[in-house]
């Protein structure tokens, strides 16, 4: 019932939008000839100030580097296992961070009905981000799976 | 004689037709107005709006502050919606009207909380002919609050005999939500990996959970059986670390469905005010055409 | 009696002036109003007034000029769907082959530039196959080429730009887009030959080296497992790492490909927005 009164509220968001467009006032848009590149990039810089962040971030960044660059996009979630820890030990700390990283791995391994759990970001990965896991109910942002990721 | 009538006709002829007269002019109020209505009806209604605001200058009319509340409300711009709905005078027509499309607005921010003291405020509350609706609102506001809820037979009293089931049922959810217990699914991990998962249906994630932690204890074991011990520690640790990670990420998973239980709720109480459009009424400005 | 018949004349003519001139001076006001918000730049501004204009005069002759413009500003706010609409009106408005014409190549030109270049192509060809707009054709080729451009076809961009003579430096461009881009076929095929080889004709060297690198290790240890028989070991070394580093291969071969010929074909694009100074989508 739930699930179909959530289809329902998408449908009535979806032909409520058709009539949308001056809604709010708009400007000229720079609408660029050019395609969007949304080949995953690496972000291999240190913007951290935190020892662990720094520490996670070096060894990540040699893994990165070395073995996942070439070893083929074998992570099916947004952000990458890797990208997620380094996430992790930033937003809490570095023992936290590992222990949400052995959890992220269990879940890496596990391929039943994930279509059913995650929301996908648009180059097709699933969206399962670090502030769902912090253990603070405050920043869990629930985002159903028939959301479609813009990032 | 044969002119000066020639004449007569066709000053006729340009006085009735508008849009041929000497000097048409689309700023006048009452231009604006149609234009204004015209915008309004072809839900086009930030331009109403717009337009609308142009003539509160030359005339004040409830009406028309109606409107630009009401055009302001549907595109969604809030506080804007309130201000214009504020400005309506107590003595006019619409204000029972506004008074219940303010509780609307409050519901459309998500301000809970706001559409109680609003509705405690207001001359809904006294008896007038939108009370049972203004009722209805106030109680509902408790399904998406944290607070107690009022006692069922209370809280039941506004609705009609129709809507009675709908409501009963999301208010027996509210005061039962199936929210998953965190501290007994990280308990559960604890004594056997991967069952915390299983408690809140993460089904897969528990089995692989339970296979990674044992077969790596498994693993650790059968090396210090055979007097690896460097080798046995580090799949001990590895172990550890997954049965550690499993812990925690019961807890999490056990908040993440509570998030979901939630979140699927309150959708399904925003279908139901939507589908009820919020217990205002049909207003018809669009109608006569 | 003559000089009353000559100054009742002589008022007639004068309303009559007048009741023109004004009648033209209130919409033809209006309309130079949206003209001037449009070269303003103010395309919000624009559709109020002209819709205001059409609400109040909806039969004018300004009807397609008003659904054109109203269009071409949506289409400047990058409000595709609601440019197309109104083109539409202002083709169903239009009272000249001309202006039909015109309308029609407004509608293709956002479709080329949003990129729903299939419908693009549709109505190219029937704009062809009319016969009203025989003498169009080299016009009709030049949106081909846009469409082809902004389909990633360069080479038959090239091509159809070839066949009209106006068009020397679009050819030029084309063709040389054509010739810059990677095979995406060839990288692969060379990976799964040898690895790390697509990488390396892709200009990734460090990569294409550090991939031959852990197959030739992965590969050796799996034959080197299997001729010291133990097989377990082999298998698990073939299947954990020698694959999943081959697969990154033919992966990464393609990927690298693929993505310089996005950069190749962007900076093209990038050119044709901000530099290219004849008509564009």
């Amino acid at each position: 019932m739930v699930i179909k009164i959530f289809f329902f509220s998408i449908l009535i968001f979806t032909v409520s939008g058709l009539s949308q467009t001056d809604w709010v006032r708009w400007e000229k848009v720079e609408y660029s000839y050019e395609k969007p590149n949304r080949f995953r990039q690496r972000d291999y810089s240190f913007d951290t100030e935190s020892a662990s962040g720094f520490i996670a971030k070096s060894a990540v960044n040699t893994y990165w580097y070395f073995f996942s660059e070439l070893d083929g996009d074998n992570c099916p979630y947004s952000p990458s296992c890797s990208a997620f820890f380094v996430q992790s030990a930033k937003e809490t700390n570095i023992f936290q961070g590992t222990l949400m990283f052995f959890d992220r791995f269990t879940r890496d391994y596990n391929i039943y009905k994930r279509y059913e759990h995650y929301p996908r970001v648009k180059d097709g990965h699933y969206y399962d981000p670090v502030s769902l896991y912090t253990l603070d109910e405050d920043k869990i942002e629930y985002i159903p799976p028939s959301v479609l990721i813009k990032k | 004689m044969k002119i000066t009538e020639l004449l007569f006709f066709f000053m006729l002829f340009t006085s009735v037709n508008p849009a041929q007269t000497k000097d048409f002019d689309f700023s006048s109020p009452i231009n604006i107005k149609k234009f204004a209505d015209f915008l309004f009806c072809d839900r086009d209604y930030l331009r109403a709006a717009l337009e609308y605001e142009r003539l509160i200058s030359s005339e004040v009319k409830d009406t028309l502050l109606f409107k630009i509340a009401l055009s302001y409300s549907i595109i969604g711009d809030y506080p804007f919606a309130i201000k214009y709905f504020g400005k309506i005078p107590y003595s006019s027509s619409y204000i029972n009207e506004a008074q219940l499309e303010l509780i609307k607005t409050h519901y459309l921010m998500n301000d809970y909380y706001g559409v109680r003291s609003f509705y405690n405020n207001s001359f809904i509350k006294e008896a007038n002919k939108y009370q049972l609706e203004g009722n209805k609102l106030f109680n509902f506001s408790y399904l998406f609050t944290k607070d107690e809820l009022p006692s069922k037979e209370k809280f039941l009293s506004p609705f009609n005999l129709s809507e009675k089931d709908e409501i009963s049922e999301y208010y027996d959810w509210k005061q039962d939500p199936l929210y998953k217990s965190s501290t007994i699914a990280g308990i559960m991990s604890a004594i056997i990996p991967g069952s915390g998962k299983m408690y809140v249906g993460e089904i897969g994630d528990g089995i692989v959970a339970f296979i990674t932690t044992t077969v790596f204890s498994f693993i650790a074991y059968d090396n210090f059986k055979a007097g690896h011990n460097t080798r046995g520690w580090i799949w001990a640790g590895v172990a550890a670390l997954f049965y550690g990670g499993n812990i925690y990420g019961s807890v999490a998973a056990a908040q993440v469905h509570n998030a979901k239980i939630t979140f699927e709720f309150n959708d399904g109480l925003n279908v139901f005010l939507q589908k009820n459009n919020y217990y205002t009424p049909a207003y018809g400005f669009c109608d006569e055409k | 009696m003559v000089f009353v018949m000559k100054s009742n004349y002589i008022i007639f003519l004068i309303i009559l002036f007048e009741c023109t001139l004004f009648a033209q001076n209130s919409f033809d006001e209006q309309f130079n109003l949206t003209k001037k918000l449009y070269s303003d730049e103010n395309y919000f501004d624009t559709v109020t007034e002209l819709k205001r204009l059409l609400f109040f005069n909806p039969n004018s002759e300004y009807i397609y000029s008003a659904y054109e413009t109203i269009g071409k500003s949506y289409k400047q706010g990058a409000k595709f769907s609601d440019a197309i609409r109104y083109f539409t009106l202002a083709e169903i408005n239009a009272l000249s082959v001309d202006e039909i014409y015109n309308s029609r190549i407004d509608i293709i030109r956002v479709n080329i530039l949003r990129r729903t270049t299939d419908r693009a192509f549709k109505l190219l060809d029937s704009l062809e196959a009319d016969i009203r707009f025989n003498d169009k054709i080299d016009e009709i080729n030049y949106w081909r080429g846009w469409a082809f451009i902004f389909a990633d076809d360069w080479e038959n961009a090239a091509v159809t730009f070839a066949g009209i003579d106006s068009t020397i430096e679009l050819t030029v461009l084309a063709k040389k887009v054509d010739d810059d881009l990677y095979s995406v076929s060839f990288a692969k095929t060379i990976s799964y030959i040898i690895p790390g080889a697509g990488q390396i004709y892709t200009g990734e060297y460090i990569s294409g080296l550090l991939s031959l690198g852990w197959n030739i290790l992965w590969g050796y240890l799996t034959i080197k497992s299997f001729i010291d028989e133990r097989i377990f070991d082999g298998i698990v070394i073939a299947n954990f790492l020698w694959l999943r580093f081959y697969r990154g291969n033919l992966q990464n071969a393609e990927k690298f490909a693929k993505e310089k010929n996005l950069i190749i074909s962007n900076k093209a694009m990038n050119y044709l927005q901000f530099e290219f100074k004849g008509l564009k989508p």
